[in-house]
């Protein structure tokens, strides 16, 4: 349904649907998507070792192959040693590719499909993760994005774009969604009820997944059930994040990545592949500025005696980023 | 935040009529698609589905499993399986997902002792294998015990 679907007076209508409109088409610098590019696609090598590594293994030993949805619609072949191998370089090529910002959109569309079917293929034995939501979204997003400059020059691009902006809002969203999802999914587990924050579910992770830190806080349940409550309050409260401007937005940033840090001590799920997704909110794009900047007050230094306006323009400049 | 400013700029590259409609209808699709996936829909439905690990409310009176695979060996060992993709080649997570299909054919603990032997050629090889349950007993809300024991299935490894 489009925003224009909206039941309101003709004029408030429009404008109103130029507002929703334009709050999924944020102008955002092309610098950003450059920034998320690189480490988008050499994050997906990294993932492909380290978290969902089992795609190929699946392909030699196919018997506990169990197709998800999306793979069965697809009617996408069983993994065997032959396709997964030829997923696993495609992967590599295109994500290196795709890292250099040279070719991003034609890496991008290979990158995206591929993955996906990794993904598809590492989670379909029965067990699926939700970490990789916003991952796999961002690869899907990214190709839409057309560059106006290339390679290095791509990473100091404050040509601002509401095609930029629109990929970065659907990373956003789908970043905040892992979590308000989650509060949800843990209401409707329940039968809709508010009962999980105050059951023994941490307890039961730390009894299956045994280590010092969990073993400590299993003699202390009334902290668990602190953690519990605070984790599905935030999780239900995440999407106003989306919302939050600046220093707010970055506190919240922060709280998230010390409830990951909490996770992983306390349950050893580390969610990477969503974490790295907080770089949506980065204004990255003031990276290469910050660090002109800073080239030029050096070298201003160096040569003090002579005043220039430039030091001072740097100076300005500096105060910026990291807000 | 300066990147985020909607205040029109010379040279910011504005999106077409259809482009800006096509992908809002696409994120509005995506967002319908996502309540739906946690309002109705299973795990089946990746990425679309509910956010549901760790999402159940265990009771204060639980019984917690665990599910483990133990293994002779050709020396005369006994031995937990490392259930993880370095040891046998598949994670714990798996095997418990499918314990009640290993339990009604054990012949499924075959791959087990296949992956062991081919990432560990060197090691003594699994002879017979057993999928037990650990038990843990909650007592209002804390661990009553040590957990008892149930074998699910036995399979005696093919050469």
């Amino acid at each position: 349904m489009s925003a224009a679907d909206v039941p309101l007076g003709q004029a408030a209508d429009r404008s109103l649907a130029g507002r929703i409109a334009d709050w999924f088409t944020p102008r955002i610098a092309l610098a950003r998507v450059a920034w998320l590019r690189t480490v988008l696609y050499l994050f997906v090598i990294l993932d492909m070792h380290a978290f969902v590594r089992d795609t190929r293994l699946k392909g030699e030993h196919p018997g506990l192959y169990q197709p998800l949805l999306l793979a069965r619609l697809l009617d996408l072949p069983k993994p065997s040693v032959a396709n997964t191998t030829a997923l696993y370089v495609v992967l590599i090529v295109a994500c290196l590719v795709g890292a250099t910002n040279y070719v991003p959109r034609i890496a991008g569309w290979i990158v995206a499909p591929a993955f996906t079917w990794w993904v598809l293929i590492g989670m379909s034995d029965g067990k699926v993760d939700h970490d990789h939501l916003a991952l796999v979204i961002a690869l899907w997003v990214l190709p839409t994005v057309k560059a106006s400059r290339r390679g290095l020059a791509s990473y100091g691009d404050q040509t601002r774009s509401e095609a930029a902006g629109w990929a970065i809002r659907c990373v956003q969203i789908c970043l905040i969604a892992t979590y308000f999802l989650s509060s949800i999914a843990k209401l409707r587990s329940a039968g809709w009820a508010l009962t999980w924050p105050g059951s023994a579910v941490l307890t039961w992770a730390i009894v299956r997944r045994p280590h010092p830190v969990g073993e400590w806080l299993l003699h202390y349940p009334w902290m668990l059930h602190v953690m519990q409550w605070v984790g599905i309050t935030a999780e239900f409260l995440s999407p106003v994040i989306l919302w939050l401007k600046g220093r707010w937005q970055l506190l919240a940033a922060l709280f998230f990545l010390g409830f990951h840090a909490a996770n992983t001590a306390i349950l050893l799920i580390h969610f990477l592949p969503t974490v790295v997704c907080w770089l949506a909110f980065a204004p990255m794009e003031r990276l290469v500025p910050w660090f002109q900047a800073r080239r030029i007050q050096r070298r201003s230094d160096r040569h003090a005696g002579q005043p220039e306006d430039q030091a001072e323009q740097s100076r300005e400049t500096e105060q910026q980023p990291g807000a | 935040m300066t990147g985020v400013t909607d205040r029109e700029q010379p040279g910011d590259i504005r999106l077409g009529r259809t482009g800006k409609t096509l992908r809002v209808l696409a994120a509005v699709a995506g967002i319908v698609l996502l309540i739906n996936g946690s309002v109705r829909a299973s795990d089946d439905a990746w990425p679309f589905g509910p956010m549901s690990q760790y999402a159940m409310s265990v009771p204060d009176d639980a019984k917690i499993d665990y599910i483990r695979i133990s293994a002779v060996t050709d020396a005369g060992t006994t031995v937990d399986v490392p259930l993880n993709i370095e040891g046998a080649g598949v994670a714990r997570a798996e095997i418990e997902a499918r314990a009640g299909e290993i339990e009604k054919d054990p012949s499924l603990l075959q791959q087990v002792a296949d992956g062991w032997a081919q990432k560990h050629p060197d090691q003594p090889k699994y002879v017979k294998l057993e999928l037990i349950r650990d038990t843990t007993q909650l007592v209002k809300g804390r661990v009553e015990g040590p957990p008892a024991s149930r074998v699910l299935a036995t399979w005696e490894v093919r050469r």
